[in-house]
């Protein structure tokens, strides 16, 4: 497609300042060629002028014989720079958009149904053979009952945002088929042995500091994509992160993702899974951008490192809890603002003597004792508090992390993993599911937060901060 | 960089699509579901105004309802009931928006709309809207009445997005022709307000040029039919180029789009005094009557 960029396709800077090369050049080429044409037609301007009309344009540029360059044009100059806008005019290739069209749904019965894999949230997805081409597909169902306006716009946008982000770290959405009823709908996606949650408890040691970049790489680039398409994803986790024995990782679970914009739009709160969701959104922010994805990759980013989650709250005071224990509490300087958060009222943060060397400051080096100091770095951009000080998915694409030893993986050298989705059923996980739509915002006290039970929390008194009671 | 476009780009007709529609497979005469389906569009319309839901969704509905009846496996009108194809259009088409609309006020408003007493719409209602308001029994459902008009609306919902195999992206022209306006300078309000008039005039056209053309040719074709229109001279060059539209396609569009003033006349003409069938049994009432009138000569 390169040859039919246009304006708005948006290029790299790199390809960008390529472009301006070549029209550098051709400027430059076009400028010679029009002095050369004019002393050429100076040196024979006793010869008869009228032998040719030529104005077809010439492929073949400045080998041509001059003869045939001649023209009746008193104005060599000008006639020329006509000739040449010509030519480029028909050099330029116009951009023609992919032919797409639509197609009605087609019956679930084309597909065979081999085994049920799991339950989410959302619908029930089963391991399927697509009876025509015989290949292997997941089909998802969706959750339809209860629904008293309709189709239910979380299937909605989970179809039109799947349908639109195409990209080879993204779930691909190949169809939707039907049922016998109306609301028997089914997602037909391409199959995938693992998912990066059952993987992690299943395996006896952790990845490969190698094998972690080549997943958090892939898995940033679907993220990037996903925000240059403005769609928030709002339900990453690892359980939505499926991966096949390729070394190849998806986003995956699209029911909580929608189109955002900028100012963003007043949005629920009641998104993200407790355990990956953000301080903001927490503290009941009610505008929210595409920060809480990061945040949520940071806490996948230390899950594989670990194998544990890293944010296990049992509760919204409790998340909060663990999260301050981990980062440090908020205060003015790293988060401006904080305090006028809805639930941000109730809480109550001693004044912390130690000013962090760094902004966002860096998380605990004992959390991660196996990571380099680049690791540290990210994981501890993508956890800061501040939304604003979060870098964006294109941002960690770039960072020094991705580029120091160990490389990432080649993805044809990852190791392969008995599928526990592909032959039988899988055990319940534990995560927590993802907040119900249409649930109230809980009104937060979170004058607990650092309050409640006491010696069962080693990380409220690891935190660095004593608590002001009442 | 293709799935980059996607967000500016739009699902087309196929060929066959346009050409084997479901309703004239079922026989209905083409210059009747031609009538029927601009007249939805302006159901549509009116319905999205009265709403107060913006120009984009009331637009992308229309393209919804549009798109809805093409192809062998579209919906057929001696099926579907044009109205209720158009009101769950435009309940979709809002859900899918920032700016959702219930159930009940879609109903309410197709309601007044399709009263034949009450209708401010020429083909509902060709003595046109009443000076005194009518009585309010014809223009207000009863409590059974809205049950089952919800039923329906929510029913047919899942039988437009069936026929779509969901995909209910649109992309409108309307923002990208503001974008061009700016990128070529003419930036007179005159102008900009010509291109929106022309861009959802569009919508009713007959040749269905939303469904046929990307909106980056509408833009372009609307630019440059208002520019002329209000004497403001554009760049020299074949600017439309730039926008990746060639000047056989442009000129196509200029014409339909200029058209389609002249097909709402003809239309209002052609139906005078009389109603445009938007339910399946008036449907099959006016395909009956020209089957007698047909014999009769």
């Amino acid at each position: 497609m390169s040859a039919s960029k246009s304006r708005w396709a948006d290029d790299d800077p790199e390809t960008e300042a390529i472009i301006a090369q070549q029209k550098r050049e051709k400027e430059e080429k076009r400028r010679a060629k029009a002095e050369k044409q004019r002393q050429l037609e100076e040196s024979r301007k006793a010869q008869a002028a009228a032998k040719h009309n030529d104005a077809t344009p010439n492929p073949s540029g400045d080998k041509e014989p001059p003869m045939k360059r001649r023209r009746l044009s008193n104005e060599p100059m000008d006639a020329e720079v006509g000739q040449d806008q010509e030519k480029v005019k028909k050099e330029t290739t116009l951009l023609r958009f992919p032919v797409r069209g639509w197609e009605t749904c087609r019956h679930v019965d084309n597909f065979e149904r081999l085994n049920h894999i799991e339950e989410g949230s959302y619908g029930w997805v089963s391991r399927a053979k697509d009876i025509t081409t015989g290949e292997i597909v997941a089909l998802k169902k969706l959750k339809l009952e209860s629904s008293p306006d309709g189709f239910p716009v979380t299937g909605l946008r989970e179809i039109q945002t799947l349908l639109e982000a195409r990209h080879s770290n993204v779930v691909y959405l190949r169809e939707v088929v039907m049922g016998n009823k109306m609301d028997d709908v089914f997602l037909v996606m391409d199959f995938f042995e693992h998912d990066l949650k059952t993987l992690l408890d299943e395996m006896r040691e952790p990845f490969l500091p190698s094998e972690i970049k080549t997943l958090l790489q892939q898995v940033m680039g679907g993220l990037e994509f996903l925000h240059s398409q403005w769609i928030m994803h709002r339900d990453l986790k690892t359980s939505n992160l499926l991966m096949n024995n390729r070394g190849e990782i998806k986003i995956a679970d699209f029911g909580m993702a929608r189109y955002y914009g900028d100012p963003p739009p007043k949005l629920t709160q009641l998104v993200v899974t407790l355990w990956y969701r953000s301080p903001e959104l927490l503290l009941g922010a009610e505008k929210y951008g595409p920060e809480i994805d990061i945040w949520s990759i940071g806490c996948i980013f230390g899950e594989m490192l670990t194998k544990e989650p890293l944010l296990q709250g049992k509760n919204e005071v409790d998340q909060v809890t663990k999260i301050f224990a981990l980062t440090g509490p908020p205060n003015s300087t790293i988060w401006p603002g904080f305090r006028s958060l809805p639930n941000a009222k109730s809480l109550k943060i001693p004044s912390s003597s130690t000013s962090a060397s760094s902004n966002p400051p860096l998380l605990p080096r004992s959390k991660f004792p196996f990571l380099t100091n680049a690791g540290l770095g990210l994981i501890s951009d993508l956890l800061a508090l501040n939304p604003a000080s979060r870098p964006t998915a294109r941002e960690c694409l770039s960072h020094p992390y991705f580029r120091e030893d160990p490389r990432p993986k080649p993805k044809e050298m990852f190791p392969t993993f008995p599928s526990k989705a592909g032959m039988e059923k899988r055990r319940r996980h534990h995560t927590p599911e993802a907040p119900k739509r249409g649930q109230e915002a809980p009104e937060l006290d979170f004058a607990s937060a650092f309050g409640c039970a006491p010696g069962e929390d080693s990380g409220v008194a690891g935190a660095g901060f004593t608590l002001r009671l009442g | 960089m293709e799935s980059g476009l996607k967000h500016l780009s739009n699902a087309l007709a196929t060929p066959n699509q346009l050409s084997n529609s479901s309703s004239s497979i079922d026989g209905v005469p083409p210059e009747l579901e031609t009538s029927i389906r601009c007249a939805g569009a302006q159901l549509t319309q009116a319905a999205g105004v009265l709403l107060g839901l913006s120009q984009d969704i009331i637009a992308q509905a229309i393209v919804l309802f549009t798109r809805f009846w093409l192809g062998a496996d579209g919906g057929s009108l001696r099926i579907y009931a044009a109205k209720d194809v158009s009101a769950s259009a435009l309940y979709l088409a809002a859900k899918l928006s920032f700016q959702p609309t219930s159930p009940r006020s879609v109903i309410n408003v197709y309601t007044f709309l399709l009263s034949p007493d009450a209708s401010p719409l020429w083909f509902v209602n060709p003595r046109g809207a009443p000076d005194e308001p009518p009585a309010p029994e014809t223009y207000i459902l009863t409590e059974g009445g809205y049950q089952s008009a919800r039923s329906t609306l929510l029913r047919i919902e899942s039988v437009i997005l069936r026929a779509l195999g969901f995909d209910t992206h649109v992309a409108l022209p309307h923002a990208i022709a503001l974008t061009y306006l700016q990128t070529l300078g003419a930036t007179k309000p005159s102008v900009s307000r010509r291109v929106i008039q022309h861009l959802n005039t569009a919508l009713l056209s007959p040749q269905l040029l939303y469904v046929t053309h990307q909106p980056n040719a509408l833009a372009v074709a609307a630019i440059y039919l208002a520019a002329r229109e209000q004497g403001v001279k554009l760049v020299d060059t074949e600017w439309w180029e730039v926008f990746d539209v060639d000047r056989e396609e442009l000129g196509f569009l200029v014409v339909g789009m200029q058209s389609t003033e002249g097909f709402m006349r003809a239309e209002k003409g052609r139906w005078e005094n009389k109603t445009i069938p938007l339910v399946v049994d008036t449907v099959e009432a006016e395909i009956e009557k020209g089957r007698m009138l047909g014999e009769g000569e």
